[in-house]
């Protein structure tokens, strides 16, 4: 297991380098730069070509991204051009709200989720089942933006329940909603496949008692796609929610990310593409390395 | 003897009373920011938002008052000499930075020194230049200071106002990176406490601050990107300020609001290379097919005055003798015909984002459609439609662009209309006319407001008679402020807050301590709003 983890760490790296050139050259096509944002009828254009210059935006783009690479061998991703911070002080205050709003909103999605998609399953075609079905299809296609507001005006303005912005309660409450319906599904979906095996035949015909077929046989095979989902939304856990720490106030990644995009904030650009990319094949090492735990069937590198 | 002791006492209780009614003394001003605050340096800055916290903490040698006029600030007066020249500011001394060092005229030339630095990113380098040449600034004495222009120049009052940075803080260090940038240090009436990133910015009073110390204890400047949440937090009291769009600007109880012009204007830029556009009759009858008052009822709900002039009726070089392009379809038709038009198509660009630009295009598409002139939009993202107005080439990819200008307190529109800003300036429309050209070097040269006044009547004039830009509509400035604030300056383009050292926070009549330890909680605007 050792040998196979390093053999795919040590993949990563060509795969990392491909990304940050493929980012780097697309990010150069977009039209504008960094500086076009600066428009205003007293700001002269020779300054703007002047400040292009001085952020080596007129060499070559091939050159200027060995330049960049070079520099973040050595860790050392450069400043914003916004703030002037440097980039990984910048990423390392969003991170953390990030990480607690999106934690605990994950956190909640799979308390509710594995027991309420458990139970639909074993009582397919019930009321319970039935109500949870309609529910999951409202809440998966009401956007998020809308739930957000609507929640707002009713739990801070007409209740005054929870202050609008700059609060926890509001923004997990509504991520947890939008992503409930998901992963309920999904969970619902393969434990109803799993029921349907051989082997919990087996384990009934045993005459084992149901909840221990359920919890026993079937739940720990019917989490193996749960895994897979959990694994691949690493990169959402840091990346962050834009819409909804926008409207929340939340200083998170998400909008940090996508205003280094508005505002062609190349070095930001990079940085936050890097670590997310570093985070998606991380995620994705991890589930496969989460598959061998949870599903015996599967080894890697077996030799001996 | 006693009597007098008694009612002397009496009378400072009385007065003390009086004023713990009207301003409660530890108030919290809790303002909202509409985006992401860059850097807290006003050389360095180029966004509204970090400017509006800039704005309390520096403070530069001029500031404009309520009717945009420059009044002295840290300089006490100033002198031009009579060749327009020499430009003598005479510096308070009594002004300390927030952190007790004393401000000198060295301060002011390390500023504009710095600006001037081509290797630091300042967008403001190029207001100290006039014609490619730098202007010069000379320390004369400790609390003198000279500058001296290479030729006159009207304007550089503007260029005068830029706040002044520190010396002892800066000299030597990189300032686009320095750390100072994110914890400023300045000479202004509040005093940067902290900022914690993407959340809010706290600044304190400044007691030594010599216009007076300010009568609030501190302001919170509140990111909160969605205007839709700031409109909330505004009802709700968890903010004291915001703007509001149109469409919601109804009464909020707990709230003022408050409507006043700004120094903005909204236009059909034609792309006068374009052979659609060349033709002056073409461009007339567009502006005639024009239903100003349509527009505006739709898109703002009438919160917004027609334009006809490149200069926002605030300024005070606006002047109302310019050719007005009333609707007049019947007219619109002739002129098309007049010049040879049979079938015109052409490209709209717009910006995206922009609710009101896209919603006006629309109108605009269907007004013009009723003279036979088929008008097609295309929505680009801002950096998109920037790259194809200033592409450095002539003729450029585009027919015409619905666009703003805000701009700026002096009238000089240099790089607006002048024809050398054509292509590489912001004249991206290539508009030429010498007599534009001799009028706006006038007035840059010009030393009396009369006579600037004059001449740019003239250019106005000028200008509009050429029907290069569609002038469509002066946005309103529509602002709602939590009646719990006090010591608003009155409505005018220079904002609500033209003092800030005099807005309070209205303490309640049953002002106790006790009381007063609740105060400036966000849930205290809300209890209001129930009442």
């Amino acid at each position: 297991m050792t040998k196979y983890i390093a053999k795919r760490l040590i993949q990563l790296i060509p795969l990392l380098i491909g990304i940050t050139l493929i980012t780097f050259f697309v990010m150069h096509l977009a039209p504008g730069d960094p500086t076009a944002l600066f428009t205003d009828p007293n700001i002269k254009p020779e300054e703007l070509v002047r400040i292009r210059a001085n952020w080596g935006l007129d060499k070559p783009i091939i050159t200027q991204y060995f330049i960049w690479l070079k520099n973040a061998a050595k860790l050392d991703f450069g400043y914003s051009y916004i703030s002037g911070k440097p980039v990984i002080q910048e990423i390392s205050e969003r991170l953390p709200n990030t990480l607690i709003l999106m934690s605990i909103s994950f956190a909640l999605i799979l308390l509710i989720s594995i027991p309420v998609g458990v139970i639909s399953a074993v009582k397919k075609g019930s009321a319970f089942d039935n109500i949870f079905t309609v529910v999951s299809f409202i809440f998966m296609s009401i956007p998020t933006f809308w739930l957000a507001l609507v929640f707002m005006l009713i739990f801070s303005l007409k209740l005054g329940w929870v202050p609008s912005f700059g609060n926890l309660v509001l923004p997990v409450t509504v991520m947890v909603i939008s992503g409930l319906a998901g992963i309920t599904r999904y969970q619902r979906a393969s434990m109803i496949e799993v029921l349907g095996q051989e082997y919990i035949k087996v384990a009934r015909a045993k005459g084992m008692p149901e909840w221990l077929v359920i919890y026993k046989h079937a739940l720990r095979n019917a989490l193996i796609p749960i895994v897979t989902m959990l694994g691949l939304s690493l990169p959402d856990l840091f990346g962050g929610a834009f819409i909804i720490e926008t409207i929340f106030a939340w200083p998170g990644m998400g909008r940090l990310g996508v205003s280094a995009v508005f505002s062609r904030n190349y070095p930001m650009i990079m940085g936050i593409t890097l670590l997310t990319s570093i985070l998606i094949v991380l995620g994705n090492l991890l589930a496969d390395v989460g598959y061998a735990i949870v599903d015996p069937r599967i080894r890697y590198a077996k030799k001996e | 003897m006693k009597i007098l002791v008694k009612s002397l006492l009496l009378l400072f209780l009385l007065i003390g009373f009086s004023f713990a009614a009207d301003y409660d003394p530890n108030g919290r001003l809790i303002l909202s920011l509409g985006g992401e605050v860059s850097v807290m340096n006003p050389i360095l800055s180029t966004d509204t938002t970090s400017s509006a916290i800039e704005g309390v903490i520096f403070t530069g040698l001029v500031k404009l008052d309520k009717n945009l006029n420059f009044v002295p600030d840290l300089a006490k007066s100033w002198k031009v000499s009579k060749n327009g020249l020499v430009w003598t500011f005479k510096l308070r001394k009594d002004v300390k930075w927030h952190d007790g060092k004393p401000f000198t005229a060295d301060d002011v030339k390390f500023t504009f020194d710095t600006i001037m630095n081509p290797k630091i990113n300042s967008v403001r380098r190029g207001d100290y230049f006039i014609d490619g040449k730098p202007i010069k600034f000379k320390v004369k004495d400790k609390y003198t200071i000279q500058a001296i222009l290479p030729k006159p120049f009207s304007p550089f009052l503007v260029s005068a106002g830029m706040g002044i940075l520190p010396k002892h803080l800066l000299a030597g260090k990189e300032l686009d990176m320095a750390y100072f940038n994110n914890h400023p240090i300045g000479t202004g009436p509040f005093k940067f406490v902290e900022y914690k990133t993407g959340d809010h910015v706290l600044v304190s009073r400044n007691p030594e601050y010599y216009g007076g110390a300010p009568l609030l204890k501190e302001i919170i400047f509140k990111i909160v990107p969605d205007e839709n949440t700031a409109l909330i937090a505004l009802k709700t009291g968890e903010i004291d300020s915001t703007g509001i769009p149109a469409k919601d600007f109804h009464p909020i109880k707990g709230v003022n609001l408050f409507k006043y012009d700004a120094l903005l204007y909204t236009y059909l830029g034609f792309n006068l290379k374009s052979p659609k556009f060349s033709d002056v009759r073409v461009r007339q009858a567009l502006s005639y097919a024009v239903n100003r008052k349509q527009l505006i009822g739709l898109v703002f709900r009438g919160y917004a005055s027609p334009a006809y002039s490149p200069c926002a009726p605030v300024s005070w070089a606006y002047s109302g003798d310019v050719s007005k392009y009333e609707y007049d379809p019947g007219k619109a038709k002739k002129l098309l015909k007049e010049a040879g038009v049979n079938t015109l198509e052409f490209t709209l660009l717009i910006n995206h984002g922009n609710k009101e630009r896209e919603k006006g295009a629309t109108i605009l598409q269907q007004q013009f459609k009723k003279i036979g002139v088929k008008m097609n939009i295309r929505v680009l993202e801002w950096s998109s439609l920037l790259k194809v107005i200033n592409a450095r080439k002539d003729p450029k990819d585009y027919d015409a662009v619905l666009i703003g200008w805000s701009t700026g307190v002096d009238p000089d529109a240099y790089s607006i209309w002048h024809s050398s800003q054509y292509p590489g300036g912001l004249n991206f429309i290539g508009y030429k006319n010498p007599k534009v050209d001799k009028l706006l070097d006038a007035g840059r040269r010009e030393q009396t407001k009369v006579g600037r006044k004059k001449i740019y009547a003239q250019m106005y004039k000028e200008i509009t008679k050429d029907a290069p830009y569609i002038f469509l509509w002066y946005p309103n400035v529509l602002t709602g402020v939590r009646n719990r604030v006090g010591g608003l300056s009155e409505p005018g383009p220079a904002g609500l807050m033209v003092d800030i050292e005099k807005v309070y926070i209205k303490s309640s009549p049953l002002s106790s301590p006790l009381h007063e330890m609740e105060r400036g909680t966000a849930k205290q605007g809300g209890e209001e709003d129930k009442l």
